[in-house]
């Protein structure tokens, strides 16, 4: 349903997108993840043609966004980042606005105007001004206006941002409704917020994809490596002794606490050290009771990985 | 779709506190101009008050479009609105329509000065609707020149300042060259032609010119057109 093809874009010297590539296909709800400056924004731009890229193409069913943008435009749903919408309006003047510019007959926009608000939990504010609603109405508003008129494609760009967690777990059932009727693309810099949602994750880090893969194989990948926390009763130099001598593991730093020791280690390439450790110490009768392992979230495990990677091809 | 667009920018308009400032500045500017004319022994004419609501226009014309485009830049709402399957002609018509719309409303003082003129004399009606008709056909390429400079920029002030130095270069071009001891004949009939204040004199004193007609209309196309690009520029910058 959306495919992009080394979409790249460059804004003056600075090369904010390079060399996307990614097929979404209908039915499909795919998250958008990347931390901020990433180049969510922008490639969401150029996918709903809003920007063009400064290379490459992108096709939404087919059609191409820059050489038949309005074509390609009635197909997308799409709420831009920050929710921008005209505060003055009210909120069904400000759908029956967009519902004309996408066409729809009065009678559409009546009958539709009424599902999406049901939908979107704003029957009560229907009558009010945008500007006076709170931020979460707010973000409701803007997913109901790229609803209206039922795009094959939504395209939501931080759709949680700024919501309490409530509202993010309704928006989450929002979209497991919208779910078969839509091919969705959520973007975000948290994973939490969208990975219950979301079939597959795609992760930009500088402008270009670090991985993909759905939420249970990446957070599966991220968890391996990492740092380990232990602790024991064994005294700084027991463990420090026993923990050394496996190999893997590059380093121990310790310190008391109370009657215990509390230890972080570090390996050396992505084993899993956890039952490593607890036999070392369990084999010396040294009581444990903490053990376990500090991942880093995932979108920092694939950044620093692109981090990684490039330094050791510098 | 440019009616949809034109009537939305005729809604933000009034809501804007600057609508009615400027609805306001026009309301007292006009009256004080005829009011100075508006007494006994007086012709009972409209011709002074128009000749000198030109000049208003210079300030208030800039202060309407100002927003136009601009705030929508601002507020991130143009993503939006040129992420539906609308052209960039459609918008940039759209809302100088809606703006044109706006100032129509704004000339409406006039018309309640040509019904006072009604009552207490006996003043010729073609001037005044010729008066009029110019007046918005100033307005239409003000109000283009405007949505050019809105488009420019994301802050309205700039917006406002880039139309009103637009505006001023064939206004004052006139009064520059007059300055001149011995005026070049050619530049002489350039300045007076490209002057909106000459083009419009003809309307004020009752006389429909096609030539003034032309003038109006290719500078209004002229710029609505320059809009249409820049706003398309975005695409290829």
């Amino acid at each position: 349903m959306i495919v992009a093809e080394h979409l790249t874009k460059w804004y003056g010297p600075i090369l904010a997108v390079e060399d996307l590539c990614f097929e979404i296909p209908a039915g499909e709800v795919v998250g958008f993840l990347g931390p901020n400056g990433a180049g969510k924004s922008t490639s969401i731009r150029m996918i709903t043609g809003y920007l063009p890229p400064t290379a490459g193409r992108c096709t939404i069913d087919g059609i191409d966004v820059l050489t038949d943008s309005r074509a390609a435009r009635q197909k997308i749903g799409y709420l831009p980042e920050s929710t921008p919408l005209y505060t003055e309006m009210r909120v069904t003047e400000y759908l029956h606005f967009c519902g004309k510019l996408f066409g729809m007959s009065r009678n559409e926009r009546n009958k539709r105007i009424d599902e999406v608000t049901a939908k979107c939990g704003l029957s009560h504010n229907k009558r009010r001004v945008i500007g006076q609603l709170s931020k979460g109405n707010k973000q409701r508003v803007g997913i109901a206006q790229a609803l209206l008129h039922q795009p094959p494609v939504l395209i939501l760009d931080e759709p949680t941002s700024g919501l309490d967690p409530q509202q993010t777990l309704a928006f989450r059932d929002l979209i497991a409704e919208l779910r078969g009727q839509h091919t969705i693309m959520l973007s975000s810099h948290i994973l939490p917020e969208i990975e219950r949602a979301a079939d597959r994750v795609i992760i930009i880090a500088n402008g270009q994809i670090v991985a993909q893969g759905t939420p249970v194989e990446l957070r599966d990948r991220a968890s391996r490596g990492g740092t380990i926390v232990v602790e024991t009763r064994a005294t700084i130099k027991q463990v420090a002794d026993l923990l050394q001598s496996i190999p893997s593991v590059a380093k121990v730093e310790s310190y008391r606490v109370g009657d215990w020791t509390r230890a972080t280690v570090t390996a050396k390439d992505d084993t899993d050290l956890r039952a490593l450790v607890a036999e070392k110490l369990t084999s010396s009768a040294h009581t444990i009771r903490e053990l376990h392992l500090n991942s880093p979230t995932l979108e920092r495990y694939f950044v620093e990985a692109v981090a990684k990677k490039k330094a050791v091809q510098a | 779709m440019i009616i949809t667009i034109a009537k939305r920018e005729l809604a933000g308009l009034f809501f804007s506190p600057i609508a009615y400032v400027v609805l306001g500045a026009f309301a007292i500017g006009v009256s004080t101009f005829f009011l100075q004319g508006f007494e006994p022994g007086q012709p009972a004419s409209m011709r002074g008050t128009f000749d000198a609501v030109v000049w208003l226009l210079v300030f208030l014309a800039p202060a309407i479009s100002m927003r136009l485009i601009s705030e929508e830049l601002r507020s991130g709402t143009f993503e939006r609105l040129m992420t539906s399957p609308v052209s960039d002609a459609q918008v940039v018509l759209g809302k100088w329509l809606g703006a044109l719309i706006f100032f129509c409303v704004m000339l409406l003082p006039l018309v309640v000065h040509a019904i006072a003129l009604e009552v207490v004399g006996s003043p010729e009606f073609g001037p005044i609707v010729t008066g009029l008709l110019g007046l918005v056909l100033v307005g239409a390429l003000y109000l283009a020149i405007g949505v050019f400079a809105s488009a420019w920029s994301q802050n309205q002030i700039i917006a406002f300042l880039v139309t009103v130095f637009i505006i001023a270069i064939p206004t004052f071009a006139a009064y520059f060259v007059s300055g001149q001891t011995t005026p070049d004949p050619a530049t002489r009939r350039l300045v007076d032609y490209i002057s909106v204040n000459q083009q419009y004199a003809d309307f004020a004193k009752g006389l429909i010119d096609i030539r003034n007609f032309v003038y109006f209309a290719t500078g209004t196309a002229l710029f609505l057109f320059l809009s249409v690009v820049l706003v398309q520029s975005r695409r290829w910058r």
